[in-house]
């Protein structure tokens, strides 16, 4: 049972990956992030069950209220950057080339 | 009591920060004095730091705890650190808005903010502790990074930063989402003697380890994942960056020191491969590093080669009895100088920073010698010339490399080190061969110069310290 669990996170979290890389809008970007942050959840909960202790949802907690904060900011940044260019494309954004 | 007195840094800039934050309701209230008011709790809050003296490791508070919080001398140099460049920040930052007129008071607050995340993060010895610490920190920094919220450039590299910055801190969640299951705690204690108890690499612990290691290299700017950081800090204003470059990289890498430090086995296993990012690193960094002509994205890639000695350094470390005295050394000189340098770039950029490459730095020894004596202090710190700071860093470095048996990783840090003073020297060639074109007025406050003449004081102090005591 555990490995369906695990088999779903691990499949969650690639596919946020997937979408931080290849996706150019803002916003996907930003939701594929919480949905990385999420597939950890779901391997915390999932361990917490076979350990069988609390300690996992906790966690989980305090992660959903770390992610809570970063998306506050996250759509702060995103309007200041509407307010700028009009555009959420991450492909606008060329003044700064490493 | 003990306990009390080793928190109460981290208390003092805590509450530092939230009645700040209440101060900036009231209209009263000048920017002066509210960076008077933060240079104040940094300055308290560095002698309560300076009060504790301990032996190698106390676990604070365990029972209410549950030892999350352990401090110990490595974590009192760091946090000696941290709060003295958030003092010369604060010192800079009063200059540096006096001709830059986008400052508001909540600037000062989020500083303090940041600097309570770096605290708690030197002292955190549990996975989830230490990614709430490292969030707290990393959402103040954005918010500095991006301040001024007119400036294109800056409104870029906030976003560059926050969409990485989060991407790494998945990668932590999810690290330690494997450790959890591998180990059944997220304790630095119980996993070092989960690993010393069961022979064989656990898979999920193996994994674990991997992720936070990747967000431990992001954060620190190591080689695969250096690529934001010339970006972010170019981005940014001079006295936040340098606050990012020196306070943010001594809290990582002191909480990487004390991660890698749990257990030996652990550490042993990672050799190899923190030896090539080391590798990596510092020449990856030096290339980037010559190519460059804005000094701010030059000192940003020589953040990169300095990370590069410092995961030197951490290849190096004896996990048996760990101290951490040879990165706190390292960290305290590299912080010095390159604070030096963005003081002086707090007042000499000028307005909107006008003056950011080499050619706009030209004929600065005819015009204003003091500042450009200084700032050549400061970057012969950086290449490790003696009798400077940055010398004693590097010759500790190597020497701990050697005794730890990485001849080759010795030897490389050598080669890196002389590739790393052609663009020191170009500076400060640019400084004292050329004619002045103009003749560097500076408005502000002397705040940001006073900082620059102490941190050379502190250059030579910190040099020398070894040799007197």
């Amino acid at each position: 049972m555990i490995q369906d669990y695990l088999i779903l996170s691990v499949i969650l979290f690639c596919l946020g990956i997937l979408g931080v890389i290849t996706r150019r809008n803002v916003f996907t970007v930003f939701m594929s992030i919480e949905l990385m942050l999420n597939a950890a959840n779901l391997a915390f909960l999932a361990f917490s069950r076979l350990h069988e202790s609390m300690d996992g949802h906790v966690l989980v907690m305090m992660v959903m209220a770390v992610a809570a904060a970063e998306a506050a900011l996250a759509l702060a940044v995103v309007i200041l950057l509407h307010k700028h260019k009009g555009k959420l494309d991450t492909n606008v954004f060329s003044l700064l080339r490493g | 009591m003990h306990d009390f007195i080793s928190l109460l840094p981290l208390i003092i800039i805590g509450s530092g920060a939230i009645l700040l934050m209440l101060f900036s309701a009231f209209e009263k209230i000048q920017l002066e004095t509210a960076s008077y008011i933060s240079m104040g709790f940094f300055a308290a809050a560095f002698l309560a730091q300076l009060l504790v003296g301990c032996g190698p490791e106390t676990v604070l508070f365990d029972k209410i705890f549950n030892g999350m919080l352990v401090s110990s001398n490595f974590t009192m140099i760091a946090g000696l650190i941290i709060l003295g460049c958030g003092f010369f920040t604060a010192m800079n930052s009063h200059t540096y808005f006096k001709i830059n007129l986008f400052c508001t008071l909540e600037f000062y607050a989020i500083m303090l903010f940041g600097a309570c995340g770096m605290l708690l993060l030197t002292l955190s010895q549990e996975l989830i502790t230490a990614f709430i610490s490292l969030e707290i920190m990393s959402l103040s920094i954005y918010i500095l990074v991006g301040y001024d919220r007119s400036n294109v450039t800056s409104t870029e590299a906030i976003l560059k930063y926050l969409m990485l910055g989060a991407f790494a801190g998945a990668f932590f969640t999810m690290g330690t989402a494997l450790i959890y299951g591998g180990t059944q705690s997220t304790k630095f204690a119980e996993i070092g003697s989960f690993v010393a108890g069961h022979s064989g690499t656990n898979p999920l612990v193996l994994g674990g380890v991997f992720f936070i290691f990747v967000a431990f290299l992001f954060k620190a700017a190591a080689f695969p994942f250096h690529a934001w950081v010339i970006d972010v800090y170019d981005g940014a204003a001079a006295p936040v960056t340098g606050f990012m470059a020196t306070a943010l990289k001594t809290a990582v890498f002191t909480i990487f020191a004390n991660f890698l430090a749990i257990n030996g086995a652990l550490h042993k296993d990672w050799i190899t491969f923190l030896f090539y990012i080391a590798v990596f690193t510092m020449f990856g960094g030096n290339l980037i590093a010559i190519g460059q002509n804005s000094i701010k994205r030059m000192l940003a890639a020589s953040g990169i080669v300095h990370s590069g000695y410092l995961l030197i350094a951490l290849v190096a470390i004896s996990t048996d009895n760990f101290t951490g005295t040879v990165v706190g050394y390292y960290l305290a000189a590299y912080a010095v100088g390159t604070l030096g340098i963005f003081s002086a770039l707090s007042y000499l950029a000028g307005e909107g920073e006008k003056r950011a490459t080499f050619d706009d730095f030209r004929g600065l020894a005819n015009v204003r010698p003091y500042s450009a004596a200084a700032i050549t202090v400061f970057l012969l710190s950086m290449a490790g010339i003696p009798p400077t700071a940055g010398f004693m860093a590097k010759f500790y470095v190597i020497t701990s490399a050697f005794t730890a048996g990485h001849m080759t990783l010795a030897v490389l840090g050598i080669v890196s080190s002389i590739l790393s003073m052609w663009y020191y020297l170009r500076l400060i060639i640019h400084m004292y061969f050329h004619e002045a074109e103009e003749c560097f007025e500076t408005g502000g406050s002397p705040l940001a110069a006073a900082a620059t003449f102490i941190l050379v004081f502190c250059v030579f102090a910190i040099g020398l310290y070894p040799i007197v005591i």
